[in-house]
């Protein structure tokens, strides 16, 4: 399987420019679902469009997938709505309220299917294929539903950036300022809820908060400005679709989904280690340098310590004075000497004028300390 | 014992078994556990089929059990870097660990009846036929031993810690300088969920544990406060559903968890439209008496303020404070059936149950203790706070 095969054969060409679509799409609006907390409403809404699907299919009869896929926004919207009126009007907290609609949409939505299958119709074979996706039956028409629904969402974007943006940051401001909060939230829930429902069929119901997510937390760690997180979780989406499509078609029985969503994965568990920034293994480099740090400033004071009240305070000790101090080491000591606050004569230390004048005022906030 | 029999059976003990750790789950904001455990456990139950290739072995459980907490652990250790909420952290962990699940049955057991709708539906149909035999003689089905063993268990530590259980949910800083562990607290709960969740889910599948546990908790939740209460009606909910969801799913041929789930869904919308004082019917009509009682307080508050006969006149009131006139009717007809008010020709004036009612509302406002309006509080929603 050559390179060039992904823009020659009509399959991975589609199947490719489908995932890397939704990848940035999912970046894009997942960014504002996670900075507002609302992680896994992505997961809630994926299992609430199930219901949707079903009865889309009821009513009509055909698996066309525009209908179904209709059914799905509009049984995902009822939910969305749904746990904004439990988190608003009761006592229940967010958390609880997505696991309801989770799992009661979902099992209504299971229970519709099986109803379904026993019908005589022969036509509701394949209907479950929504719960797990399969990227590989996207065809041209689906891939250019999703590339109209990332512009449109793209558009919407640039038009409300500042008013999502205060929106995200700020919601009292933005209030007191006079906008419709209302509206603009329920124009970003619509925009998530519609990504959901295009993604649903190619990853599949399961691993569709994943994509909304990872892109957005990986991303996240690079950057605080929004607009450059939005961007780059657009890109890290994008990225995972093509490497995940890339992996799982070369070989064989890997379902693409899993695939793509491990691949985010790794790009989140990259980007929490090295990150330069907020990545853990700075932050570790960070740590240790301000404890060295730290443990100079001790030994220096420590030798004051011991200096200070003799008469002459360039009196050499022995550096085995400081073996019971713990945080001295060989290479404090070097450190030392070559800020000149000490002197080294074998196995002596001594303390010059510009290292007690230091260590004199380590402690206190002296204006002409430098 | 007859099948329809065993099958309410089990259902009923699965929902009563999961409704207990799940009042605590909802208390402590950690629902959504319960979903990612349930995605999770796939890949223990994966590895442990390719160990063993015995899909009854007890290692699946284990191992199932085992994923379930390393998720858990998983995701608190996300959440001590910092670096995402915790939502991200659970969102994270319960797909990669899922995906990994779907790609090893993918990879090698493909041609193993591990059917992913299996883990998602269960099939509570086919438990009566994976029976227990002892030396020939039918104990009954295998699901209802483990589930029943398993409620056992989850009963008996209840009742041993619910105290420590108690206190540790509603007050965790209490609990710690109490010296009672709320990490052993937790870990515990968190094993219980994660046991329960394999158990149940051979029978009942991976979604309706999930609505098991949350949805008679959160339906009991917004009909009392008290912890004991919220228990029992929580169990009473959820066998209630199992029960009625069995039937549901024979008249309609479909598939027994899904219609249990359904009929947890419907009652669920039930309470929340209808309960007391938390449904929401109760709210909106509070929160619309709310708004007449502070707009009801701004005019009398206003009233007091004016003096002269021209400025107490109706359509000028109306006009000053800018209300709609079917809004200034409804409290000028509030105002006066409480009499605090007499209109005359036109002309409001505040009796003296009325001058008394505004200095001792402005005396709550400007101090804001209570004891000021606390006779008060009988007769407005306003100051029930």
């Amino acid at each position: 399987m050559e390179i060039t095969s992904f823009f020659t054969d009509y399959t991975l060409r589609t199947i490719t420019i489908g995932t890397a679509v939704l990848g940035a799409v999912c970046g894009m609006l997942g960014s504002f679902a996670v900075l507002r907390k609302q992680s896994l409403l992505g997961d809630a809404i994926s299992h609430a469009a199930l219901p949707g699907i079903a009865i889309a299919f009821l009513i009509t009869g055909t698996k066309d997938s525009n209908v179904l896929l209709l059914g799905a926004l509009v049984s995902g919207l009822i939910g969305t709505f749904w746990i904004r009126g439990i988190v608003t009007k009761t006592h229940l907290k967010t958390d609880t309220a997505l696991g309801l609609i989770l799992s009661l949409f979902f099992g209504f939505g299971m229970l519709l299917l099986t109803y379904i299958q026993k019908q005589p119709n022969a036509n509701q074979a394949g209907l479950d294929k929504y719960l797990f996706g399969q990227a590989a039956t996207l065809v041209e028409s689906d891939v250019v539903l999703m590339v109209i629904v990332t512009s449109l969402s793209l558009f919407v974007m640039l038009l409300f950036w500042k008013e999502f943006k205060l929106l995200l940051f700020d919601k009292e401001y933005a209030l007191t300022l006079g906008f419709n909060t209302k509206l603009i939230d329920g124009l970003i829930s619509f925009f998530i809820v519609l990504a959901i429902v295009i993604g649903l069929q190619t990853v599949g119901v399961v691993l569709m908060s994943a994509m909304l997510l990872a892109p957005a937390a990986a991303a996240r760690q690079w950057t605080n400005s929004l607009g450059v997180m939005v961007f780059l979780a657009a890109v890290l989406g994008a990225f995972s679709g093509v490497f995940g499509t890339a992996i799982s078609a070369s070989q064989a029985n890997l379902s693409t989904g899993p695939v793509i969503v491990l691949v985010a994965a790794v790009f989140v568990t990259i980007s929490f280690i090295f990150s330069p920034y907020r990545g853990i293994l700075f932050k570790q480099f960070r740590l240790l340098k301000s404890r060295r740090e730290l443990e100079l400033q001790k030994t220096l004071y420590f030798m004051y310590s011991i200096v200070e009240d003799h008469t002459d305070i360039s009196k050499p000790h022995a550096i085995k004075m400081l073996n019971n101090f713990k945080g001295f080491t060989k290479k404090t000591l070097a450190k030392l000497e070559t800020k000149e606050w000490i002197i080294i004569q074998g196995q002596n230390w001594s303390l010059t004028q510009t290292g007690f004048l230091e260590a004199q005022n380590l402690y206190t906030n002296l204006p002409d300390k430098k | 014992m007859n099948p329809t029999f065993e099958i309410q059976l089990i259902a009923a003990i699965t929902a009563a078994a999961c409704a207990i750790p799940g009042v605590f789950l909802v208390l402590r904001k950690m629902a959504l556990i319960s979903d990612a455990i349930s995605h999770s456990i796939l890949p223990g139950i994966v590895i442990g089929f390719m160990i063993t290739q015995d899909l009854a072995s007890p290692w699946l459980i284990l191992l199932a059990a085992a994923s379930g907490i390393l998720t858990v652990v998983l995701v608190e250790l996300i959440q001590k870097t910092g670096l995402v909420k915790e939502d991200t952290a659970i969102g994270l962990v319960f797909p990669a660990l899922f995906s990994i699940g779907v790609l090893l049955i993918a990879k090698n057991a493909n041609d193993v009846h591990l059917d992913v709708d299996a883990v998602l539906l269960g099939e509570l149909a086919l438990a009566p036929f994976d029976r227990v035999f002892i030396d020939g003689t039918d104990y009954g089905p295998k699901s209802l031993w483990i589930i029943t063993t398993i409620l056992i268990l989850t009963v008996g530590l209840l009742l041993a810690f619910y105290k420590e259980l108690k206190l540790s949910t509603f007050d965790i800083g209490l609990s710690s300088a109490l010296g009672f562990s709320p990490f052993i607290l937790h870990y515990g709960l968190m094993s219980v969920a994660s046991v329960t969740t394999v158990a149940s889910f051979d029978a009942v599948g991976a979604i309706l544990v999930v609505a098991l546990m949350i949805a008679p908790a959160a339906t009991a939740y917004l009909l009392t406060t008290d912890l004991k209460k919220m228990l029992v009606l929580s169990i009473v909910f959820g066998v209630s559903a199992a029960i009625g969801g069995y039937w549901l799913a024979k008249l309609l041929n479909g598939s027994i968890s899904g219609s249990i789930t359904t009929v947890l869904g419907v009652l669920f919308l039930f309470v929340y439209l209808f309960a007391p004082s938390k449904g929401l019917i109760a709210v909106l009509l509070r929160q619309k008496r709310q708004r007449i009682e502070v707009s009801l307080l701004t005019f009398l508050l206003h009233l007091n303020n004016h003096n002269s006969t021209e400025e107490r006149n109706v359509a000028h009131l109306q006009e000053h404070i800018n209300w709609r006139s079917v809004r200034a009717n409804t409290v000028l007809q509030l105002a006066k059936n409480n009499n605090l008010i007499t209109i005359k020709d036109n002309i409001v004036t505040l009796t003296q149950k009325g001058l008394e009612f505004t200095e001792r509302a402005l005396d709550y406002i400007i101090s804001n203790k209570d004891e000021k309006i606390e006779d008060m509080k009988n007769d407005f929603f306003l100051f029930r706070g």
